[in-house]
């Protein structure tokens, strides 16, 4: 089965999983480039497929998608985010803890991914601590200088 | 990196604990239906809770608390009559709700006496299926038992239990971490193989989609594309302790240092007939090289073992140091935090199934696995498979492939 945007061949596994979630050759043409699992998704949380395409060209999957349209955020505020070189699902990520793109920016520069940051964020944690606590047990001379 | 304190809010299962009370929220299976042939009470330790499963005359399932409510004598050494368990020391009958059912000598002395009413011992929900026995030690009512769709292909089925000396949480940590496959079952097989050059394919993107009964982790390798199964559909991370690749293997509890791991497997069988399994066999598979004293390290699964226990009893998540190819297990970890402040207030975790409706042969994403034409392939994912169990699997693969031929034959003839 082709996709009509892309030209992509959906392989038969693809359209065997399509069929177990209930989706059509229509719904399947409907939501071109979505795989059957986001689709099935997409519809369960009412997210309709140009939406669903405004938010993949931002660089989101569906389910990211579904966490930001909860947070009342926009595709535009992907933007920023994706251009400092984070993933997408980042900035869902930081807005569901509130934390700021600079803030984000310091964690990564001291080596915490951004979900890892968040986790530690809303637990209290501040940045100093959690580089404190990783390096628990080794000199400070060992790592704190550049 | 986690706090100390977040670290045992996910590792702890015991009675009254977060994560307890949130995995006493779903269906687990502790055993094989099969075991139940050669014994009729089996001890069993889950969720830090000692308990006796046993399978009464009649056939009722029944898990009720380890000690007799008389004198607190071990009921794993009792015996099962047409309708429940009896104790072993003085006689009491319990039925599989708990109840008391009979006092032999104060029944003697008070026959009109209803002491027994008044006795009653812990027990909880047991059901069989595809070859399991599942318990939920939860509040009513219980949600309904997962019917996933796994359980109705065609194949040779077998149940396998493992007994592992660490937390249940690293374990299925390992269910969503795609990187792993790459190094621990390709490169590390190599060079135990003596292939010290090789290098299996690299991950070059990794994806996690959620879905009702748990996430999929997507991958792309150096040699697979965006339109590989791998990545269009995914493995399955099932909540909240399972992992399913077309197979399932479920981490549970024994308590907070051990954990049972329950595998069901299905082998492809040739051809298109109908096949029955009269029984789904069910083996203890060994851990320990009894040779070298070490972790199995020949197969799939031991070698997840190894990287687990290797983990510590408890894995110290103050002293790590989680990059790009955690990020499933960080996505893992914060929605099972979520799902505990979700029980904490009264409502359910991710997941359950209760609507009757719903529960048929439900669906699960599933990557195509290959069948085998050439013949019956010898088991791969744990070391230890009984040579009876293979053969049974080898007498049906032959029997389905001479079916096969025979309605081939007749079709061309």
């Amino acid at each position: 089965m082709g996709d009509a945007a892309t030209g992509r061949v959906r392989s038969a596994a693809e359209v065997a999983e399509a069929r177990a979630y209930g989706l059509t050759h229509a719904d399947l043409g409907a939501w071109r480039h979505l795989t059957p699992i986001e689709i099935y998704w997409a519809v369960q949380h009412h997210v309709a497929p140009a939406a669903a395409r405004r938010w993949a060209a931002a660089g989101l999957r569906v389910g990211d998608a579904v966490r930001a349209i909860a947070l009342g955020m926009t595709p535009e505020e992907i933007a920023p985010w994706a251009a400092a070189g984070f993933a997408p699902g980042d900035a869902v990520e930081a807005k569901e803890v509130g934390v700021p793109l600079e803030t984000a920016a310091a964690w990564r520069e001291a080596g915490f991914i951004l979900p890892d940051a968040a986790l530690l964020i809303r637990d209290g944690w501040t940045l100093d601590q959690a580089v404190t606590a990783r390096y628990a047990g080794i000199p400070a001379e060992d790592w704190s200088s550049p | 990196m986690l706090s100390d304190e977040r670290n045992r809010l996910l590792c702890q299962t015991g009675p009254g604990t977060p994560m307890g009370e949130l995995l006493r929220r779903y269906w687990h299976p502790v055993a094989g239906a099969a075991e139940f042939s050669r014994t009729s009470v089996k001890p069993l330790r889950i969720l830090g809770e000692d308990l006796a499963l046993y399978r009464d005359r009649s056939g009722n399932w029944g898990l009720v608390d380890r000690h007799c409510p008389h004198r607190r004598a071990d009921l794993t050494y009792g015996f099962t009559e047409e309708r429940g368990l009896r104790c072993n020391y003085h006689g009491w009958l319990f039925d599989h709700t708990g109840q008391c059912l009979h006092q032999p000598f104060e029944e003697t002395l008070h026959p009109g006496g209803r002491f027994k009413d008044k006795v009653r011992i812990r027990a909880y929900q047991v059901q069989e299926k595809a070859g399991l026995v599942w318990v939920y030690l939860g509040p009513r009512p219980a949600p309904l038992l997962p019917d996933w769709d796994q359980y109705y292909r065609r194949g040779f089925k077998q149940v396998t239990v493992s007994e592992l000396p660490c937390n249940w949480f690293q374990c299925q940590e390992n269910s969503i971490d795609p990187v792993h496959f790459e190094w621990l079952h390709d490169n590390w097989s190599a060079v135990l193989r003596g292939e010290d050059g090789y290098r299996a394919p690299a991950h070059q993107r990794l994806g996690f989609d959620e879905f009702d009964y748990g996430f999929t982790y997507r991958r792309i390798r150096a040699d697979t594309t965006a339109e590989h199964p791998l990545w269009t559909t995914g493995r399955v991370c099932l909540w909240p302790n399972c992992l399913y690749t077309g197979h399932f293997e479920w981490r549970v509890p024994i308590d907070d240092t051990r954990t049972l791991s329950i595998g069901w497997f299905v082998d492809e069988l040739p051809g298109d007939l109908p096949y029955e399994q009269d029984v789904i066999p069910c083996w203890e598979a060994p851990v320990i090289d009894e040779r070298t004293g070490r972790w199995i390290d020949t197969h799939v699964m031991n070698q997840d073992y190894i990287a687990w226990i290797g983990q510590g009893v408890i894995a110290d998540r103050t002293m790590e140091h989680l990059g790009e190819s955690d990020r499933g297990v960080i996505l893992m970890r914060k929605r099972l935090l979520d799902d505990l402040e979700e029980v904490a207030v009264g409502r359910d975790p991710k997941g359950l199934i209760r609507d009757p409706e719903r529960n048929h042969r439900v669906h699960l994403p599933l990557v195509p696995v290959p069948g085998s034409a050439a013949g019956p392939r010898p088991f791969v994912f744990l070391a230890g498979q009984p040579a009876e169990v293979f053969e049974q699997y080898t007498q049906a693969w032959h029997a389905c492939a001479a079916s096969a031929a025979e309605k081939e034959s007749a079709a061309g003839g």
